[in-house]
């Protein structure tokens, strides 16, 4: 494995608030909210970024083929090197990941990284409601000849993983555990104020809310947001010279498994019972980062909480913990804000929201906020390292792990 | 009203009934009449829809065999021996042909769900189960749909056989699976 030529540090970021329904903004004019709060936040000018990259996921949901495109148009952004990352729910982690590489390489000196989606605009006439419309879009990220006629959708390829987990592991993690993560993240979202969903929700309210997909009730799984984020990333040199408070990205890891679950099966029966691409990718990126135990070396991770067995699952999958022991850290409150080691304290996708783009770099820019001590409410005492994770696809085929360091 | 060939296939195949004009229509006409102020957002209805002819191209025969002979068939890397279904012309572990393989149509669950909720494809179906299924003498998953009475009695380990639809066009949607007696 290669190691980057520079360091590369985060020197500014900001999301606009997430919600169901921004019916007032376009895709480009949530871009161009987060984008400018970002710059402000960076204090720079959009004169000095060298480069851009854009993580929008999917063209069906912005009603457009190449949306990055007039994205780069409307940020004024025009001459400028312009490249658009989609990896499924992974695009932001990848997006950031192509900015590093770009800072990291000496290609550039400031980079923005900006992601935005914009799901509600997908409308099914017949029952007058957006999300049945808006799953339609994802029916066309699954095998189309093998997969899409059976009907299944992204809670699916998550569930079957989890029913796959319990059957090895003794019926763990079990749906009341799954129910305390639902809490815990719609808890921490009260103390966001960018957040779609803060709400005081108890086990037996989720246990008891409507069935998605077995075993996930209506609060084991995330909303589709509307919403934006941006997150400016520099050299070692230029952040020096424009801050005092650098958080540095000292671990990046990816990893795309096969999209197949049939093809990780062959490789070995348990590879549809754990995420593979978040154990290659966070390893990856603690080793790139000298971390040797997570557990005590990282202050607080933002996990892709799609649904709640699903950060139970990375617990596991990310080495916090061992195989089939994930459930416990949310049973013993190690993983609440003001727990050992907080996860999502700015309420994960659950509570914070998901707009899928703009998802990873959202969860980025907390874990910024978290290292330069300025998440508020939600502040985790003694933040000196973060945990990024930002999965994908089916089943959780893409991984992009970072590891955010405070600068001294 | 008798339903056209076209809507029966469409139906068959889970993909969508055409949205009529008029409801589009209706929804427009409701939105221009309900502002304040010039200045508020105004929602536009729009589609987009485009039509294929695409090529199985080396799967082509699983689903020749499907629709002519009610026959899963899978196929063999010629030099490692695994065997895929779906299946594969070229197998990427050993990087080699594969050869045809007639399978029993029989399986074993490994894990599966049920599905209550959906995109609008399929949202009039639910609830109903999406598996990953070994077929016997198979090494490979396949996601399907399993079929019966009582879906919370769907479980891993569960063993289960392909059932035909009368009506075959040569599509996944073909067959799904039953439970074994």
């Amino acid at each position: 494995m290669g190691k980057p030529m520079r360091k590369v540090a985060i020197v500014g970021g900001a999301t606009t608030k997430m919600k169901a329904r921004h019916v007032d903004k376009t895709y480009f004019e949530l871009a161009f909210e987060a984008v400018k709060e970002a710059l402000a936040h960076a204090r720079i000018q959009k004169e000095d970024i060298e480069s851009c990259v854009y993580g929008i996921y999917n063209d069906l949901f912005e009603r457009q083929f190449m949306p990055d495109f007039f994205v780069h148009d409307y940020l004024g952004m025009g001459l400028k090197p312009g490249v658009r990352v989609t990896t499924g729910g992974a695009t932001g982690g990848s997006a950031i990941r192509e900015g590093f590489c770009q800072v990291a390489s000496g290609l550039h000196d400031l980079v923005l990284v900006a992601g935005c989606e914009k799901c509600s605009d997908c409308f099914n006439y017949e029952v007058g409601k957006e999300s049945p419309e808006l799953l339609q879009v994802l029916r066309y990220a699954a095998d189309m000849t093998w997969e899409s006629p059976t009907g299944r959708t992204a809670a699916t390829v998550f569930a079957l993983p989890i029913v796959a987990h319990q059957e090895l592991y003794g019926g763990q993690p079990t749906e009341e555990q799954m129910a305390k993560v639902s809490v815990k993240n719609h808890w921490h979202a009260t103390k966001n104020p960018k957040a779609h969903s803060p709400m005081n929700l108890t086990v037996e309210k989720v246990l008891k809310s409507p069935m998605i997909c077995y075993p996930f009730k209506f609060y084991d799984n995330c909303l589709y947001s509307e919403g934006a984020a941006a997150l400016i990333l520099a050299s070692e040199q230029i952040a020096k010279e424009i801050t005092d408070r650098p958080v540095w990205i000292s671990g990046v890891g990816a990893s795309l498994d096969y999209a197949s679950m049939g093809n990780r099966y062959m490789d070995d029966p348990k590879g549809v019972a754990e995420f593979r691409s978040s154990i290659v990718a966070a390893k990856r990126a603690y080793e790139m980062a000298g971390i040797k135990n997570p557990r005590k070396e990282i202050s607080f991770a933002e996990l892709h909480d799609a649904f709640t067995g699903t950060e139970i699952m990375a617990y596991e999958d990310c080495g916090f913990c061992a195989k089939g022991e994930g459930g416990r850290l949310v049973d013993e409150g190690v993983v609440r804000l003001g727990g050992e080691m907080p996860v999502n304290p700015s309420g994960g996708l659950l509570g914070m929201g998901h707009p899928v783009g703009a998802t990873g770099i959202m969860q980025t820019v907390e874990a910024t906020l978290q290292l330069r001590d300025e998440a508020g409410e939600r502040q985790v005492k003694n933040a000196r390292r973060g945990m990024v994770q930002s999965i994908g696809a089916v089943g959780c085929a893409w991984t992009v792990a970072f590891v955010l360091e405070r600068g001294e | 009203m008798e339903k056209s060939e076209a809507q029966k296939w469409y139906e068959r195949n889970g993909a969508r009934i055409d949205v009529s004009a008029e409801k589009m229509r209706r929804f427009y006409e409701r939105e221009l009449e309900n502002w304040k102020n010039i200045g508020d957002p105004l929602e536009y209805p729009d589609k987009i829809e485009i039509f294929y002819k695409y090529t199985y191209g080396g799967q082509s025969r699983f689903f020749r065999e499907l629709r002519e002979n009610k026959a899963l068939f899978g196929s063999k890397c010629q030099k490692c021996g695994k065997v895929f279904c779906p299946p594969r012309a070229d197998c990427n572990r050993c990087y080699e042909k594969t050869e045809w393989l007639r399978l029993s149509g029989e399986g074993t669950v490994v894990t599966c769900c049920s599905v209550h909720f959906t995109n609008s494809s399929f949202i009039k179906k639910i609830p109903f189960i999406c598996a990953l299924i070994r077929l016997d003498g198979t090494d490979f998953l396949m996601i399907s749909n399993i079929e019966m009475d009582d879906i919370s009695r769907a479980k891993p380990g569960m063993r289960v056989r392909a059932a035909f639809r009368d009506e075959r066009d040569g599509a996944i949607t073909d067959f799904y699976f039953e439970p074994c007696p």
